[in-house]
Protein backbone atom coordinates (compact mmCIF):
# COMPACT_ATOMS: atom_id res chain seq x y z
CA UNK A 1 0.00 0.00 0.00
CA UNK A 2 2.31 2.41 1.07
CA UNK A 3 4.74 0.88 -1.88
CA UNK A 4 2.13 2.09 -4.24
CA UNK A 5 1.66 5.79 -2.57
CA UNK A 6 5.09 6.24 -2.82
CA UNK A 7 4.71 4.89 -6.44
CA UNK A 8 2.26 7.61 -7.41
CA UNK A 9 4.11 10.40 -5.74
CA UNK A 10 6.81 9.74 -8.24
CA UNK A 11 5.30 8.86 -11.20
CA UNK A 12 3.60 12.25 -10.24
CA UNK A 13 7.14 14.69 -9.50
CA UNK A 14 7.68 12.25 -12.92
CA UNK A 15 5.10 13.86 -14.40
CA UNK A 16 5.97 17.48 -13.18
CA UNK A 17 9.80 16.97 -13.85
CA UNK A 18 8.77 16.54 -17.54
CA UNK A 19 6.36 19.15 -17.57
CA UNK A 20 8.95 21.85 -16.19
CA UNK A 21 11.63 20.16 -18.45
CA UNK A 22 8.95 21.69 -21.47
CA UNK A 23 8.21 24.69 -19.84
CA UNK A 24 12.44 24.74 -19.46
CA UNK A 25 12.91 24.26 -23.48
CA UNK A 26 10.45 26.79 -24.52
CA UNK A 27 11.92 29.43 -22.37
CA UNK A 28 15.47 28.69 -23.68
CA UNK A 29 13.70 28.87 -27.01
CA UNK A 30 12.62 32.37 -25.84
CA UNK A 31 15.73 33.01 -24.94
CA UNK A 32 17.65 31.78 -27.87
CA UNK A 33 16.18 33.46 -30.65
CA UNK A 34 17.16 37.12 -30.54
CA UNK A 35 20.44 35.73 -30.30
CA UNK A 36 19.63 33.81 -33.19
CA UNK A 37 18.27 36.57 -35.40
CA UNK A 38 21.61 38.16 -34.65
CA UNK A 39 23.64 35.90 -36.05
CA UNK A 40 21.38 34.05 -38.86
CA UNK A 41 21.89 35.97 -41.91
CA UNK A 42 18.83 34.52 -43.98
CA UNK A 43 16.83 35.76 -40.40
CA UNK A 44 18.22 39.48 -40.57
CA UNK A 45 16.80 42.33 -43.24
CA UNK A 46 18.82 42.17 -46.04
CA UNK A 47 20.71 45.33 -47.07
CA UNK A 48 20.23 44.72 -50.52
CA UNK A 49 24.05 44.59 -51.10
CA UNK A 50 24.58 46.26 -54.34
CA UNK A 51 23.34 48.68 -56.44
CA UNK A 52 20.84 48.69 -58.81
CA UNK A 53 20.90 50.41 -62.43
CA UNK A 54 17.20 52.50 -62.10
CA UNK A 55 16.92 52.44 -65.31
CA UNK A 56 17.81 56.59 -66.36
CA UNK A 57 20.94 57.87 -68.14
CA UNK A 58 22.99 60.65 -66.98
CA UNK A 59 22.30 62.44 -70.01
CA UNK A 60 18.47 62.73 -69.34
CA UNK A 61 18.80 64.04 -66.13
CA UNK A 62 17.85 67.48 -65.85
CA UNK A 63 17.38 70.24 -63.38
CA UNK A 64 14.19 69.71 -63.08
CA UNK A 65 13.53 66.87 -60.27
CA UNK A 66 12.21 63.80 -61.77
CA UNK A 67 10.59 60.86 -60.00
CA UNK A 68 12.00 56.98 -60.83
CA UNK A 69 10.49 53.85 -59.63
CA UNK A 70 12.41 50.31 -59.58
CA UNK A 71 12.23 47.58 -57.44
CA UNK A 72 14.80 45.68 -55.64
CA UNK A 73 14.75 41.83 -53.91
CA UNK A 74 14.55 42.02 -50.48
CA UNK A 75 14.90 39.57 -48.01
CA UNK A 76 13.37 41.18 -44.52
CA UNK A 77 12.73 38.41 -41.85
CA UNK A 78 10.94 35.60 -43.18
CA UNK A 79 9.48 37.01 -46.45
CA UNK A 80 11.67 37.35 -49.56
CA UNK A 81 10.08 39.74 -51.99
CA UNK A 82 10.03 42.60 -54.50
CA UNK A 83 10.07 46.21 -52.81
CA UNK A 84 9.72 48.89 -54.69
CA UNK A 85 12.02 52.11 -54.36
CA UNK A 86 11.54 55.78 -55.51
CA UNK A 87 13.59 58.98 -55.70
CA UNK A 88 13.66 61.82 -57.43
CA UNK A 89 16.63 62.88 -59.29
CA UNK A 90 17.61 65.91 -60.51
CA UNK A 91 20.95 68.27 -61.50
CA UNK A 92 21.84 70.39 -58.55
CA UNK A 93 23.36 74.13 -59.30
CA UNK A 94 26.73 72.46 -59.60
CA UNK A 95 25.43 70.12 -62.31
CA UNK A 96 25.88 67.18 -59.51
CA UNK A 97 23.63 64.63 -59.79
CA UNK A 98 21.19 64.07 -56.25
CA UNK A 99 18.90 61.09 -56.02
CA UNK A 100 16.69 62.11 -52.88
CA UNK A 101 14.08 59.50 -51.28
CA UNK A 102 11.21 60.35 -51.33
CA UNK A 103 9.63 59.35 -47.65
CA UNK A 104 9.05 62.12 -45.60
CA UNK A 105 10.69 62.34 -42.93
CA UNK A 106 7.90 63.37 -40.54
CA UNK A 107 5.55 60.23 -40.69
CA UNK A 108 6.53 58.75 -44.02
CA UNK A 109 4.53 59.66 -46.87
CA UNK A 110 5.86 59.84 -50.15
CA UNK A 111 6.66 63.50 -51.30
CA UNK A 112 6.48 65.08 -54.68
CA UNK A 113 8.22 67.79 -56.51
CA UNK A 114 6.16 70.91 -56.67
CA UNK A 115 3.18 68.58 -54.96
CA UNK A 116 1.25 71.72 -54.21
CA UNK A 117 0.58 75.11 -56.15
CA UNK A 118 0.86 76.99 -53.55
CA UNK A 119 4.81 76.04 -52.81
CA UNK A 120 6.20 76.08 -56.13
CA UNK A 121 10.06 74.82 -56.42
CA UNK A 122 9.51 72.88 -53.16
CA UNK A 123 9.01 69.48 -52.72
CA UNK A 124 5.66 68.73 -50.65
CA UNK A 125 4.16 66.28 -48.36
CA UNK A 126 0.30 65.45 -49.20
CA UNK A 127 -0.20 64.06 -45.93
CA UNK A 128 1.04 66.90 -42.72
CA UNK A 129 1.61 69.85 -45.57
CA UNK A 130 5.25 69.14 -44.80
CA UNK A 131 7.87 70.90 -47.18
CA UNK A 132 11.28 70.71 -48.33
CA UNK A 133 13.55 72.85 -50.04
CA UNK A 134 15.14 71.63 -53.45
CA UNK A 135 18.20 70.97 -51.41
CA UNK A 136 16.21 68.36 -49.02
CA UNK A 137 16.64 70.57 -46.26
CA UNK A 138 13.10 70.58 -44.55
CA UNK A 139 11.20 74.08 -44.60
CA UNK A 140 11.15 74.82 -41.10
CA UNK A 141 7.94 75.23 -39.33
CA UNK A 142 6.77 72.67 -41.15
CA UNK A 143 6.06 68.82 -39.54
CA UNK A 144 8.90 67.41 -40.28
CA UNK A 145 12.26 67.86 -38.60
CA UNK A 146 14.84 66.13 -40.52
CA UNK A 147 16.35 66.61 -44.68
CA UNK A 148 14.72 64.24 -46.90
CA UNK A 149 17.27 60.49 -47.20
CA UNK A 150 19.56 60.89 -50.02
CA UNK A 151 20.35 57.58 -51.93
CA UNK A 152 23.87 56.00 -52.30
CA UNK A 153 24.77 56.51 -56.47
CA UNK A 154 27.34 55.43 -58.66
CA UNK A 155 27.11 56.13 -63.13
CA UNK A 156 28.65 52.98 -65.08
CA UNK A 157 28.67 53.49 -68.30
CA UNK A 158 26.23 56.59 -68.14
CA UNK A 159 23.70 55.05 -66.23
CA UNK A 160 22.40 55.73 -62.84
CA UNK A 161 22.94 53.11 -60.50
CA UNK A 162 21.01 53.65 -56.85
CA UNK A 163 21.47 51.86 -53.47
CA UNK A 164 20.26 52.47 -49.96
CA UNK A 165 19.23 55.60 -48.50
CA UNK A 166 21.45 57.53 -46.32
CA UNK A 167 21.11 60.56 -44.40
CA UNK A 168 21.19 64.05 -46.57
CA UNK A 169 24.51 65.42 -46.34
CA UNK A 170 23.64 68.01 -44.22
CA UNK A 171 21.94 66.13 -41.19
CA UNK B 1 0.97 52.40 -41.81
CA UNK B 2 0.13 48.89 -41.71
CA UNK B 3 -1.85 46.48 -39.11
CA UNK B 4 1.34 45.19 -37.43
CA UNK B 5 3.44 45.52 -34.58
CA UNK B 6 6.33 47.78 -36.03
CA UNK B 7 3.31 50.40 -37.36
CA UNK B 8 1.34 50.81 -34.96
CA UNK B 9 3.96 51.30 -31.95
CA UNK B 10 4.49 54.31 -33.90
CA UNK B 11 0.18 54.83 -34.58
CA UNK B 12 0.12 55.14 -30.81
CA UNK B 13 2.68 57.56 -30.58
CA UNK B 14 1.37 60.12 -33.65
CA UNK B 15 -2.46 58.96 -33.10
CA UNK B 16 -3.58 62.57 -33.58
CA UNK B 17 -1.39 62.63 -37.20
CA UNK B 18 -3.00 59.26 -38.42
CA UNK B 19 -7.06 59.92 -39.42
CA UNK B 20 -7.82 57.72 -42.24
CA UNK B 21 -8.44 53.73 -42.55
CA UNK B 22 -8.34 51.85 -45.72
CA UNK B 23 -10.05 48.98 -45.47
CA UNK B 24 -10.11 46.60 -48.63
CA UNK B 25 -13.07 44.52 -48.92
CA UNK B 26 -12.55 41.05 -50.84
CA UNK B 27 -15.02 38.14 -52.01
CA UNK B 28 -14.53 34.76 -51.51
CA UNK B 29 -16.41 31.58 -52.38
CA UNK B 30 -15.37 28.15 -53.81
CA UNK B 31 -18.12 26.93 -56.22
CA UNK B 32 -17.35 28.01 -59.52
CA UNK B 33 -14.21 27.20 -60.51
CA UNK B 34 -13.96 29.87 -62.95
CA UNK B 35 -14.87 32.49 -60.91
CA UNK B 36 -12.74 31.52 -57.80
CA UNK B 37 -9.54 31.87 -59.81
CA UNK B 38 -10.71 35.68 -60.81
CA UNK B 39 -11.17 35.79 -57.48
CA UNK B 40 -8.00 34.98 -56.00
CA UNK B 41 -6.28 37.54 -58.83
CA UNK B 42 -8.27 40.10 -57.59
CA UNK B 43 -7.39 39.31 -53.99
CA UNK B 44 -3.88 39.17 -54.96
CA UNK B 45 -4.16 42.75 -56.80
CA UNK B 46 -5.92 44.32 -53.89
CA UNK B 47 -3.36 43.56 -51.92
CA UNK B 48 -0.85 45.56 -54.31
CA UNK B 49 -3.00 48.22 -54.28
CA UNK B 50 -3.18 48.08 -51.11
CA UNK B 51 0.27 48.39 -50.32
CA UNK B 52 1.28 51.04 -52.46
CA UNK B 53 -1.79 53.12 -51.48
CA UNK B 54 -0.60 52.78 -48.04
CA UNK B 55 3.34 52.90 -48.91
CA UNK B 56 2.48 56.53 -50.38
CA UNK B 57 0.25 57.75 -47.54
CA UNK B 58 1.35 56.03 -44.84
CA UNK B 59 2.36 59.17 -42.56
CA UNK B 60 -1.49 59.24 -42.62
CA UNK B 61 -3.16 56.23 -43.50
CA UNK B 62 -3.85 52.60 -42.03
CA UNK B 63 -4.27 49.45 -43.64
CA UNK B 64 -5.94 47.65 -41.47
CA UNK B 65 -7.08 43.53 -42.07
CA UNK B 66 -9.27 43.29 -45.28
CA UNK B 67 -12.72 42.03 -44.98
CA UNK B 68 -14.17 38.75 -46.43
CA UNK B 69 -17.47 37.93 -47.10
CA UNK B 70 -19.13 35.50 -49.26
CA UNK B 71 -19.84 36.22 -52.86
CA UNK B 72 -23.54 35.50 -53.05
CA UNK B 73 -24.08 35.96 -49.36
CA UNK B 74 -26.48 38.36 -47.76
CA UNK B 75 -25.21 41.65 -48.90
CA UNK B 76 -27.46 43.34 -45.67
CA UNK B 77 -26.30 41.32 -43.47
CA UNK B 78 -22.43 41.98 -44.63
CA UNK B 79 -23.70 46.09 -44.51
CA UNK B 80 -24.32 45.66 -41.09
CA UNK B 81 -21.24 43.93 -39.95
CA UNK B 82 -19.30 46.51 -41.92
CA UNK B 83 -20.46 49.33 -40.14
CA UNK B 84 -19.89 47.94 -37.13
CA UNK B 85 -16.11 47.63 -38.32
CA UNK B 86 -16.50 51.46 -39.06
CA UNK B 87 -17.56 52.41 -35.61
CA UNK B 88 -14.98 50.65 -34.20
CA UNK B 89 -12.77 53.21 -36.32
CA UNK B 90 -14.19 55.99 -36.00
CA UNK B 91 -14.43 55.32 -31.79
CA UNK B 92 -10.53 56.10 -32.09
CA UNK B 93 -11.41 58.33 -33.80
CA UNK B 94 -10.29 57.97 -37.50
CA UNK B 95 -11.93 60.56 -39.41
CA UNK B 96 -12.06 58.77 -43.29
CA UNK B 97 -12.97 55.17 -43.61
CA UNK B 98 -12.19 53.83 -47.27
CA UNK B 99 -13.74 51.36 -48.40
CA UNK B 100 -11.51 49.32 -51.53
CA UNK B 101 -13.53 47.34 -53.57
CA UNK B 102 -13.38 45.63 -57.13
CA UNK B 103 -16.77 43.84 -56.69
CA UNK B 104 -19.96 46.71 -58.26
CA UNK B 105 -22.78 45.08 -56.65
CA UNK B 106 -21.64 47.13 -53.40
CA UNK B 107 -22.47 50.14 -55.37
CA UNK B 108 -26.02 49.76 -54.63
CA UNK B 109 -25.21 49.33 -50.49
CA UNK B 110 -23.17 52.52 -50.86
CA UNK B 111 -25.63 54.88 -49.14
CA UNK B 112 -25.93 52.65 -45.98
CA UNK B 113 -22.07 52.18 -45.22
CA UNK B 114 -21.11 54.52 -43.34
CA UNK B 115 -17.62 54.91 -45.24
CA UNK B 116 -16.33 55.59 -48.56
CA UNK B 117 -16.91 53.32 -51.24
CA UNK B 118 -13.64 53.36 -53.70
CA UNK B 119 -15.02 50.89 -56.44
CA UNK B 120 -11.88 49.85 -58.99
CA UNK B 121 -12.46 48.37 -62.54
CA UNK B 122 -10.87 44.66 -62.16
CA UNK B 123 -7.58 43.65 -64.07
CA UNK B 124 -9.09 41.00 -66.05
CA UNK B 125 -6.55 38.88 -67.74
CA UNK B 126 -3.68 40.51 -66.76
CA UNK B 127 -0.01 39.52 -65.63
CA UNK B 128 0.64 41.24 -62.75
CA UNK B 129 4.36 40.30 -63.50
CA UNK B 130 4.61 41.95 -66.30
CA UNK B 131 6.01 45.98 -67.12
CA UNK B 132 3.04 46.62 -68.84
CA UNK B 133 0.48 45.59 -65.43
CA UNK B 134 2.90 47.64 -63.13
CA UNK B 135 2.82 50.58 -65.11
CA UNK B 136 -1.28 50.63 -65.27
CA UNK B 137 -1.38 49.47 -61.38
CA UNK B 138 0.87 52.60 -60.66
CA UNK B 139 -1.07 54.98 -62.59
CA UNK B 140 -4.50 53.90 -60.74
CA UNK B 141 -2.65 53.98 -57.38
CA UNK B 142 -1.87 57.59 -58.42
CA UNK B 143 -5.36 58.41 -59.54
CA UNK B 144 -6.66 56.56 -55.91
CA UNK B 145 -4.07 58.43 -53.84
CA UNK B 146 -5.62 62.10 -55.48
CA UNK B 147 -9.51 61.12 -54.82
CA UNK B 148 -7.93 59.91 -51.34
CA UNK B 149 -6.26 63.26 -50.97
CA UNK B 150 -9.59 65.30 -51.90
CA UNK B 151 -11.34 63.45 -48.57
CA UNK B 152 -9.05 65.95 -46.73
CA UNK B 153 -9.52 69.01 -48.32
S1 LIG C 1 4.17 62.52 -43.16
FE1 LIG C 1 4.94 64.18 -44.32
S2 LIG C 1 4.21 65.85 -43.21
FE2 LIG C 1 3.51 64.21 -42.03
Amino acid sequence: MSEEKKQQVSRRQFLNYTLMGVGGFMAAGLLISPVRMAIDPVLKSGEGGGLANVGIAVDEITNEPTRIDWSVDQVDGWYESQVSRSAWVFKDENDEIVAFSPVCKHLGCVVSWEGSEKYPNEFFCPCHDGRYYKNGVNVPGTPPLTPLDEYEMEIKDGMLFLGDPKPHREA
Amino acid sequence: MKWRKEDLEKYVQAKEYIDTILLPIIPFQLADDAESEKHAFQQEVMGIFGSEIEQELSGRVMLIPSYYYLKEGNKEVEVQRLNDWIAEAKDQPFQHIILLTFDATWKKYEKELDGNLLWLPGLHGADIRTKETQGIIRDQVKQLTEIIRSYWQ
